[in-house]
């Protein structure tokens, strides 16, 4: 179907083999404790690129103050996110500038910036990670089963894939909200809906290779189940791909509810950083009130390029050559 | 006439860990139109060498010292752009291992040889270089339409001869040849062997061929210089090489290859693995693999002795070789070191240039 | 199999994509809600002129016939009328089509130009301080969502600096002529070069970090040592054969990048007031003018479509290794 070179494969296809050879020093194992070892080989090997990659730490650590933000944000806000302060003579605080009271400001309806900055931290982790989470679920397994049965199931899954990469992304997803109505819920599965495309092209090019492999070649001699092969013996190692595309995906759709948000279309119960933008947006307030603009822009830049970060610590498990290069 | 003359060669790289010192005081001489070998493992140090000819080394690479004089020049003398310029292609070329790898698989082979050409000889007009390039497939035995192909449209063997019209294309003294037939089979690699030494008295090229098979060197090679660790360990012409070597790895590689016209050879091969060679202590760097290790070796690092008419050998017993020959033959001399050295002496990985 | 049977397989495809395509749309917008009248009838008909409408449109008719009528009247052109404009869908969107893959195709353009030449460098030059800067302003530049580059581009050089205008398509006052006029003008250039800067910026990381990832694999092969012996200049290596050789894994999600523009557009028509197919399809749908919604949904999605089966093309002619199989 896909064109691919004479030498097996295309470039990229070429590039996983290579990463999944080191994968496959425990060929000879058998499955049970397979699992176990890759397991844990996958979970030393983490904790070894993490140790030595500084990009990598900043990137946790960057979201560890996201999240604890997050989730301790109702209890330490200084003001409630949509309180309308007021001055000393009782006048709305209107697109009031920084000041001890209100460290960012306030918006023009009068709403303390810091506060809603601080809430709006857990709308892109929560859309993110569920969002991530569901996609990668489901692109592993549509590659899974794609790349090892191969034959018209293949022809089949790789067309919807295909159908997926033709509906474009944002057009998509907001229409799609708006018929299903603007809860978080909906955006995660909305964006969800699309995300795991690239997971399942790119592990189903991963399995193929793998299939060819003598130890499920020696599983099957065995009369290992199908199934069994699949998710015993293929997916510990197809497992650190799909971690490294979690990551991407998390930022991808981090970056997609900010879109959504922006556009007017985010769940108008819940203030997330895109939602900032939005409002400041229409309310033309990027000409004079910088610290209402800035503070979302830059977090959700900042979260988004820490899962960047991470996502390129992995892609070293992934790709043992980058960890000597680099 | 002498075309090329190493004189102390010493190029080493730079590694975390301190100098590999992957050719390490080499003196070679090379005439016009002579084919000279160039024998060792992997890690030997022989690629190092050639490359550095034309200095195709690693960033961490260095020629720390030593002289390479190429008619007449100093090689070690010229910059980047000049050895780019002047050497590359147009006085020494190459033939890569694998040929199928050596071409750029999205243009025709035709296309980079012009591109060769071109490059050299920009006054060259395209009608020109296709019509050499056509030239030079049919002095190779390949149809000349077929530079129209590409790269992977042709077998092995026919890569391998499109790479060597490649290689010739500018018209080079000298072509480096590293491991030129090892992807092949036998036969191929026979009559590939043939072609290029006709080629070489046709275009009057010299050629260092760069490989770890003996009997590929004693069939096509005037002189055989063997590396062993970075060091030149024994260097003769060929008919000495392989009629009487002296040195005890010489000895071993002799083992390890087929002698095509004697019956029931028994192959031998060399237990261990090439030393690492960074900052090596005193001592010759063969001692933790040689059955005749004495004291003396792992001591005292073995000074090139010459013996008769040229023959240079490295070793502190260079001058038993006739005993060293027939204890050598024996499988029970190498198995022995296996058996004694393995634990104590854990042999470390090869240097870092093949 | 041969060229040419592999095109007309990816042309089959295509269709079968394409149908699917069709089918989704129909299930959006005709069968999802629950009341598929109320989103192409306008409120405020009396019940009468109400059915009336409905006949009109077929709204009456069993499902299945009601999707063959929708296919043919989609292939057809016919898009229906849109609520807001009162005028046919087609008619709004022609123009407003134009605008669009005007200001994202320039976008992607200058993105991949961008990109893929940088991405070249930073792979030659690995290791480098260089290639650290590169990298981590490629980072930036991909983690920042296109409304926030828009906004910042507007804060520095429309607010700030007042160098270019802070939105639309041309400047008050400005004689709309022939479509010539309409694009060619330097007025419209003016207008065009934020929007296109944000959205080149978000773009250009694509291809820039996959151009570095590949470059860097290409220049471990033996090949380019040859070049290197061949004594070709470095430039000639790396631009004729390293880039060249590394171009191909771009070309594949060039279908992918402009499916994203695409999206893209409805941001970046938004933050800079483009009158385009994005910030339609957000204004048609905040005013539930379903027609229009459905036309742009179809010609934003027709577009993606049509580039991946491009970009699919263009990857046989890119490879000559390519096997039809």
């Amino acid at each position: 179907m896909e064109p691919s070179l004479g030498d097996g494969g295309d470039l990229t296809v070429a590039e996983l083999d290579r990463n999944a050879e080191t994968l496959d020093a425990t060929d000879q194992a058998s499955a049970r404790s397979r699992l176990i070892e890759s397991g844990k080989r996958t979970g030393s090997m983490l904790v070894d690129v993490f140790r030595d990659d500084r990009m990598g730490q900043a990137g946790l650590a960057i979201l560890l103050v996201f999240a604890l933000t997050g989730l301790f944000a109702p209890l330490v806000v200084p003001h409630e996110p949509t309180e309308i302060n007021r001055g000393d003579d009782g006048t709305t605080l209107r697109l009031d500038a920084p000041s001890a009271e209100h460290p960012l400001g306030t918006t023009n309806m009068g709403r303390d910036v810091l506060s809603q900055l601080m809430v709006g931290a857990r709308v892109s982790l929560i859309v993110g990670f569920l969002a991530a989470f569901m996609a990668v679920t489901i692109g592993v397994n549509v590659g899974l089963i794609s790349g090892y049965y191969g034959g018209w199931v293949d022809d089949l899954l790789m067309r919807i894939t295909d159908i997926a990469y033709g509906l474009p992304f944002l057009p998509f997803v907001i229409v799609l909200v708006f018929l299903m109505g603007p809860s978080l819920l909906s955006i995660i599965i909305v964006i969800a809906l699309l995300l795991w495309r690239s997971t399942a092209r790119v592990i189903r090019s991963q399995v193929l290779s793998h299939k060819q492999r003598p130890y499920v070649e020696s599983a099957q001699a065995v009369g290992a189940s199908n199934l069994r092969i699949m998710y015993r013996h293929i997916l510990p190692n197809v497992l650190p791909l799909a971690f490294l595309y979690g990551a991407f995906s998390v930022a991808w759709a981090v970056i997609a509810e900010a879109s959504i948000a922006f556009l007017g279309f985010g769940d108008p119960a819940m203030m997330s950083w895109g939602q900032m933008l939005f409002e400041a947006y229409t309310a033309d307030a990027i000409r004079f009130a910088w610290w209402w603009v800035v503070p979302p822009g830059v977090s959700i830049m900042i979260m988004v390029m820490s899962v960047f970060f991470i996502g390129r610590t992995l892609e070293r498990v992934t790709n043992p050559e980058l960890r000597h290069a680099e | 006439m002498t075309l090329l003359e190493l004189d102390d060669l010493k190029t080493y790289y730079r590694t975390e860990d301190g100098w590999v010192q992957a050719a390490d005081g080499i003196n070679l001489e090379l005439d016009e139109n002579e084919t000279l070998g160039l024998v060792g493992e992997s890690g030997s140090g022989k690629t190092t060498v050639a490359k550095s000819l034309i200095k195709l080394l690693p960033d961490n690479a260095e020629i720390v010292d030593g002289e390479i004089r190429y008619k007449g020049a100093d090689l070690t003398d010229l910059s980047m752009r000049e050895i780019r310029n002047r050497i590359r292609w147009k006085e020494i070329s190459m033939v890569p291992q694998n040929a199928m790898n050596g071409f750029d698989p999205v243009y025709t082979v035709g296309n980079q040889i012009v591109e060769a050409i071109q490059v050299h000889e920009p006054e060259t007009s395209d009608a020109e270089a296709w019509g050499r390039a056509r030239d030079l497939f049919d002095e190779l035995g390949l149809d000349e339409d077929r530079v129209d192909d590409y790269p992977h449209q042709f077998s092995g063997g026919m890569a391998q001869r499109a790479m060597i019209a490649l290689a010739l294309a500018v018209k080079p003294s000298l072509i480096l040849a590293d491991e030129p037939t090892t992807a092949l089979d036998v036969v191929i690699q026979d009559r590939i062997l043939r072609t290029i030494e006709e080629l070489q008295d046709e275009f009057d090229t010299a050629m260092i061929m760069i490989t770890h098979d003996m009997s590929v060197v004693s069939e096509s090679c005037d002189t055989i210089a063997v590396m062993y660790g970075g060091r030149l360990v024994e260097y003769a012409d060929a008919d000495t090489i392989i009629k009487n070597p002296r040195h005890p790895y010489t000895l071993g590689l002799r083992n390890a290859f087929p002698d095509i016209t004697a019956d029931d050879q028994e192959l031998i091969s060399i237990p261990g693995t090439p030393p690492d060679v960074v900052d090596p202590d005193e001592g010759c760097r063969f001692a933790p693999r040689c059955p005749f290790a004495e004291e003396e070796c792992w001591e005292e690092t073995p000074e090139p002795r010459e013996f008769d008419d040229g023959h240079i050998v490295e070793c502190h017993r260079a001058d038993e070789a006739p005993l060293l020959r027939e204890e050598a033959a024996r499988k029970e001399t190498w198995q022995q070191v296996a058996e004694t050295e393995e634990p104590a002496q854990s042999p470390a990985g090869g240097a870092s240039d093949d | 199999m041969g060229l040419r049977e592999y095109i007309v397989r990816r042309i089959f495809q295509l269709l079968v994509t394409y149908w699917a395509f069709l089918t989704i749309i129909f299930v959006l917008f005709r069968v999802a809600p629950g009341d598929p009248t109320s989103m192409f009838v306008m409120d405020g008909l009396t019940g009468e002129q109400r059915e009336r409408e409905i006949a009109r449109l077929g709204l009456d008719q069993p499902l299945h016939v009601q999707y063959v009528e929708y296919i043919t009247q989609l292939l057809s052109g016919n898009f229906g009328t849109s609520f807001r404009y009162s005028e046919p869908v087609w008619d709004v969107l022609v123009v407003k089509f134009w605008n669009t893959i005007l200001l994202m195709g320039t976008a992607l353009i200058v993105a991949y130009i961008l990109g893929i030449t940088f991405g070249a460098l930073l792979g030659w030059y690995r290791g480098k301080k260089v290639e650290k800067v590169g990298i981590v302003a490629g980072l930036v530049a991909r983690s920042s969502p296109e409304f926030w580059t828009g906004i910042v581009l507007l804060s520095i050089f429309a607010f700030w600096l007042g160098w270019f205008p802070s939105g639309g398509m041309r400047s008050v006052g400005a004689e709309i002529g022939s479509f010539g006029e309409r694009y060619f003008s330097a007025d419209f250039v003016y207008h065009m070069v934020l929007p296109v800067l944000a959205g080149a910026i978000y773009y250009m990381a694509t291809p820039l970090l996959l151009m570095r990832n590949t470059m860097m694999d290409i220049l471990k092969a033996d090949f380019i040592e040859v070049k290197k012996a061949e004594g070709l200049p470095e430039r000639r290596i790396l631009y004729r054969h390293a880039a060249r050789n590394s171009i191909l894994p771009i070309v594949t999600v060039a279908a992918i990048v402009s499916g994203t523009a695409i999206g893209g557009s409805l941001i970046i028509e938004t933050v800079f007031n483009w009158p385009g197919m994005g910030r339609e399809m957000i204004e048609s749908v905040t005013y539930n003018d379903y027609p229009m919604a459905m036309g742009t949904f179809f010609l934003m999605g027709s577009v993606v479509i049509f580039m991946n089966f491009i970009a699919d093309l263009a990857y046989v002619y890119l490879d000559p290794r390519v096997q039809y199989d």
